[in-house]
């Protein structure tokens, strides 16, 4: 049997000739990238980091022009000594005239790109995205993957729902719902989040602040994490009248009903929540001041999912998966019937806020 | 006609339980979501269901039928006493060709997936010759090596892969299991056709049966292999509905390899490359026993050596491996391979089964007779 052995280790060893290793410093490993539509030509904007001495990068860019967006990645490549590799991919921003164009050319790629990970972040950008890649590389000194560490900092902690290409493409392909991206804007010399981005399919149709997007994030089913300012009276100057509220613990619930011809949609949000900061007329905050202050919150935050709501039925889009919800209680649901109704439909909102505490202090 | 196989060749009944599940759980388990999700939808969890309990039934029609064989033989000897030299030789032959047919449809999957996911440059001669040396190699050692390998080929993806498949909970939709029963009881018996591939496998039971010791005494382990298939397939089903849409998988060829996208490990990026990795040891067991039986039928037959014709068959399969490279071809002998596996576990053994039954009966009532 030794010679068996032999044999195989033999086979295993002449496998192994085949496949070529590619050490980290001969290849070219982009982070970012960023898709732009301009004058009829797609620009794409790799970053990639240079190892310079020790732990040290550089952000660089690569920056090439094509006709057509499978051709980027190719051209990208004639301009770079090293071979290029997108294992390593981190984010993908979108100029916005890319996106309103549509985007699914990229996203199909990728997610039949299997060096690519599904937690993968996508962006959109106001201006070009390369405008803005530009930036991140010259304002940080060491760190390719600003984008990348601002979008999970404020999933984490703020406000931003959580995205990523496994989400964008699960809410693309769901029948009951549309896809978002997070927003940024230039400011000054900054990056800035500015919100979340609408998809109608795969094509930018708009985009709603910071703000709305903790209310998209509650809805959404996230239980933790956002802070959101309520006007609770009329004093005058400004920000003596507001209170800031951090989300501990929400929950959303559906309840689809059939009133008379038409659907009702009533959409309860219970939260539990904790005054960050609360104007100093306002001390002490309890009893008959905490609920009516917390009366105040509910009524302030129902009109502003209302809002929401109604805005998105405007533009026709549900991101936050409301016909996937009907799905789930309709037998045999109906695509097609439910979004003509979409438009028209009575979507109530109804918020309950506890408020648990107020700091350590009164 | 035959000695009785000496006790140091035979496995205890308990391993039945390894060598049953081993060779059920294959490639299929990387892919069967999407077909399964396009016909029934969320209702996929029970079409698994309802064809695991299909398989219990088969696995206990294939007991009945193997303990009325001759000296305890496999389904060969069987052919041969009750169908004759000739009818009944065509008919292993038949058998033969079958569980080489298995093999090639496992080896090409996984030479593909290979291929696809981690080396894209690379040929498929060069994996097909590393796979069956390797197989050459370890069905030498007999069907206790074989029987071996199965236990490892189950320990070890359990320990490993199986844990991994609960990552993806994170992103669950679980509103996704809604509504339950949106459809008919016809379309899920239909779809239940599906998982065909998935549950096969305990039909080299036909020709391993002579090497348990006290055989019918394993069918409680053959039964419990089963229901482990079938709990395995229910979490991964179950995982599959709730993480991805039913639009979604319809894009993706291997759902359960994009499920192992989602873990994240500080050291190494890529979870993925590992479950492919890993699962060699799942597929080789399934080579290995496939072609072994194969060389088994022969040797029953024509009293040829399997070291004889072990070089042959595993020189038929290389061929195979090489002409049958592009994905229509891997397809086209996976569903081959379902199809003519449901024909002989649903068909053919319940068919033999009947025929056995009523020989019997008649050998008997000639007997008193006279």
């Amino acid at each position: 049997m030794r010679r068996g052995w032999l044999w195989i280790g033999a086979l295993l060893l002449l496998g192994g000739c085949a496949s070529s290793s590619r050490p980290i410093d001969e290849i070219q490993i982009i982070q970012e990238m960023g898709y732009d539509f301009e004058n009829g030509r797609y620009t794409g904007t790799a970053v990639y980091p240079t190892f310079k001495q020790g732990p040290m990068t550089k952000p660089n860019l690569l920056t090439t022009t094509s006709p057509t967006i499978y051709d980027l990645i190719p051209r990208l490549s004639s301009k770079s000594p090293l071979p290029i590799e997108e294992g390593q991919l981190r984010l993908i921003l979108f100029g916005k005239e890319f996106a309103k164009r549509g985007v699914t050319q990229i996203t199909h790629s990728l997610a039949r790109n299997n060096k690519v990970g599904s937690h993968l972040l996508l962006g959109v950008a106001k201006g070009s995205a390369k405008e803005l890649l530009h930036i991140t590389a010259k304002t940080t000194l060491s760190d390719t993957l600003y984008l990348p560490n601002l979008v999970e900092q404020n999933e984490q902690s703020m406000n931003l729902p959580k995205t990523n290409l496994h989400l964008f493409l699960y809410r693309y392909f769901s029948p009951g719902s549309d896809p978002f991206l997070p927003y940024f804007e230039k400011k000054g010399d900054f990056v800035k989040l500015e919100g979340l981005a609408l998809f109608r399919d795969d094509n930018y149709v708009g985009h709603v602040s910071l703000r709305d997007a903790f209310l998209m994030k509650i809805l959404l089913g996230e239980t933790k994490n956002g802070v959101y300012q309520l006007k609770v009276g009329n004093r005058g100057k400004q920000g003596e009248d507001r209170v800031m509220l951090q989300n501990l613990w929400a929950k959303p619930k559906f309840e689809w009903k059939r009133d008379g011809s038409r659907h009702r949609l009533d959409v309860f949000v219970h939260i539990h929540a904790s005054v960050r900061d609360y104007p100093s007329w306002l001390d002490p905050l309890m009893g008959k001041q905490l609920d009516n202050v917390k009366k105040k919150m509910e009524n302030e935050l129902e009109h502003n999912i209302e809002r929401l709501f109604r805005y998105f039925q405007k533009k026709r889009i549900d991101p936050l998966g409301f016909g996937d919800f009907v799905r789930s209680v309709t037998k045999h649901w109906d695509q097609a019937a439910f979004y003509r109704e979409y438009p028209d439909l009575d979507i109530r909102p109804h918020v309950t806020v506890d408020i648990v505490h107020t700091g350590i202090g009164e | 006609m035959k000695q009785p196989i000496p006790d140091r060749f035979l496995i205890s009944p308990f391993f039945v339980f390894f060598v049953v599940h081993a060779i059920q759980i294959g490639v299929g388990a990387l892919s069967f979501q999407r077909p399964l999700m396009k016909a029934v939808g969320q209702d996929a969890w029970m079409v698994v269901l309802l064809a695991g309990l299909a398989a219990h039934l088969f696995i206990w029609l294939m007991y009945r039928l193997l303990s009325r064989a001759p000296f305890g033989g496999d389904i060969v000897s069987l052919h041969q006493h009750y169908l004759g030299r000739w009818f009944g030789g065509l008919l292993s032959v038949g058998v033969m060709c079958y569980y080489l047919l298995a093999a090639l449809t496992v080896l090409q999957s996984y030479i593909e997936i290979i291929k696809v996911w981690v080396f894209p440059l690379m040929g498929t001669w060069q994996f097909s010759l590393i796979f069956l040396a390797l197989t050459y190699y370890a069905v030498l050692g007999g069907f206790r090596v074989v029987a071996g390998l199965c236990v490892w080929g189950v320990v070890i993806p359990l320990a490993t892969i199986f844990p991994m498949l609960f990552f993806p909970l994170e992103y669950a939709q679980y509103r996704n299991l809604l509504p339950v029963f949106d459809h008919s009881f016809g379309q899920l018996v239909s779809a239940s056709k599906e998982m065909t591939l998935q549950y096969l496998g305990f039909e080299m039971l036909l020709m391993y049966y002579p090497f348990v010791k006290n055989a019918p005494s394993s069918q409680k382990w053959a039964h419990a292999a089963n229901g482990f298939t079938t709990f395995i397939y229910l979490v991964i089903i179950l995982i599959s509905i709730v993480f991805y849409n039913q639009e979604q998988i319809q894009h993706l060829t291997w759902p359960t390899l994009t499920l192992a996208k989602i873990p994240e490990v500080p050291f190494i990026e890529r979870m993925e490359y590992i479950v492919i990795s890993i699962y060699v040891l799942v597929v080789f067991p399934i080579i290995t026993l496939s072609v072994w039986a194969a060389t088994r039928v022969v040797k029953q037959l024509f009293a040829v050596q399997q070291r004889r014709s072990l070089p042959v068959l595993l020189v038929i399969l290389f061929i195979g491996t090489l002409l049958l490279q592009e994905k229509a071809d891997i397809e086209r002998i996976g569903q081959w391979t379902a199809k003519l596996g449901l024909y002989l576990v649903a068909v053919y053994v319940p068919l033999l089964c009947i025929s056995v039954w009523v020989v019997e009966k008649v050998k008997k009532t000639l007997q008193q007779k006279p």
